[in-house]
């Protein structure tokens, strides 16, 4: 594959969380609204692309029985650099995502891609990789962030866009309605998959 | 033995430099972690319940002993005061009290003539929508006015008991702390 594909294989083929069904406690968690999802799919994609990046450096140095290990502690570190950065810069997107920054480090898509592709691929490769799935992440959450927001609290990015009468269900801004949300979009998904899969001549 | 060895090489290698970055990134960070923590907890809400000062609050802020922990280490709390030609007329200081889901943090603002002044919600982890609605306005100006020699009670937000509630016990152990200390305050 081409370091193209690899890129852009994040954002539609294996896009997390939908395709990958990785990485779901941040995505339900979080994405009370556009920007909260945004923010941690960008501090996920952060530590993915360096981790990815510093995996696959070392890919040759590290022994096969510690490997596990090592990604830990490499993905561990570039968790409490993200967490310290964000907490000095972005102190109010720090405080909306609380623990889940630190829970980072447990996001299975990252530590996936490390031992799956990272540590059998070249540095470029991976970059690409980690850029793509982690962009692939962000946009997920955004538009999972944007649908909870806009039904939830009748906002999209913090301004009003619903009718004066609109009332907002709060449903949507819960655990159940993260669910569903979620759904919602899996399915539909599935189904613009299924029609261009029928476009191109059935399966 | 060549492969452990070199597993424990690997290893120490990698925490001993990850374990450098970390903290030359925690050296870096700490000074603007420290700022932004005062101006975006604090502030607004001193800004908030405080007005007609000439001075500025947070550069002013004091702290008193208001007691010891179990340790003997004293446990300290911060005035923010405000203060026209040189005199301080009210002051801002938080409490807390027990929400339906952990602490509230609540500024308070109280005159020197025992006035409550206005209340701002500092930090809380209430169900959003629901008990997270004690930080609008409509309900934090119902505090507005109250005299302070007498316990605070409010009229709650009907679906949010225990969140209301542990707004008013938040405003309620701050007043408690300047009716006590109001020689040290004032």
């Amino acid at each position: 594959m081409s370091i193209t594909d690899e890129f852009t294989k994040g954002l539609w083929q294996t896009i997390p969380p939908f395709r990958l069904v990785l990485g779901l406690c941040p995505t339900l968690a979080v994405t009370t609204s556009g920007i909260n999802g945004m923010g941690m799919g960008l501090a996920t994609t952060f530590v993915l692309v360096f981790s990815n990046l510093f995996v696959s450096l070392l890919r040759r140095f590290i022994p096969s029985q510690v490997r596990i290990a090592s990604f830990i502690v490499i993905i561990a570190s570039f968790v409490v650099i993200v967490e310290l950065v964000m907490q000095a810069y972005f102190y109010p997107l720090f405080k909306i995502l609380g623990i889940f920054i630190p829970l980072i480090v447990v996001n299975c898509i990252i530590l996936g891609r490390a031992e799956a592709f990272a540590s059998k691929n070249n540095p470029v490769a991976s970059l690409a990789d980690g850029l793509g799935i982690g962009l692939g992440f962000t946009i997920s959450l955004f538009v999972l962030g944007c649908i909870r927001e806009l039904l939830g609290s009748g906002t999209l990015l913090d301004i009003p866009v619903m009718w004066s009468g609109f009332e907002p269900f709060t449903f949507m801004l819960k655990p159940p309605g993260a669910f569903v949300a979620l759904g919602i979009l899996l399915a539909a998904m599935n189904l613009i998959s299924q029609m261009q899969a029928r476009k191109g001549g059935g399966r | 033995m060549r492969d452990i060895i070199k597993m424990i090489i690997v290893l120490t290698i990698i925490g001993a430099v990850s374990g450098l970055a970390l903290s030359l990134v925690y050296e870096g960070t700490k000074a603007p972690i420290e700022y932004q923590t005062i101006k975006f907890v604090k502030e607004p809400a001193v800004k908030k319940v405080l007005t007609g000062y000439d001075n500025d609050p947070i550069a002013d802020r004091k702290k008193i002993r208001i007691g010891e922990d179990e340790r003997g280490k004293p446990v300290e709390l911060i005035i923010f005061p405000a203060k026209k030609a040189g005199a301080t007329f009210a002051v801002a200081l938080e409490g807390k009290g027990k929400g339906f889901a952990g602490l509230i943090g609540v500024m308070v603002g109280v005159s020197k003539e025992g006035k409550l002044l206005d209340i701002g919600i500092t930090s809380h982890s209430e169900t959003p929508g629901i008990g997270a609605r004690v930080s609008e306005t409509f309900f934090t100006e119902r505090f507005k006015g109250l005299t302070t020699d007498r316990e605070i009670t409010v009229d709650g937000i009907s679906g949010a008991t225990y969140s209301s509630k542990g707004v008013m016990s938040a405003v309620n152990q701050a007043i408690g702390y300047v009716n006590k200390f109001s020689k040290e305050i004032f």
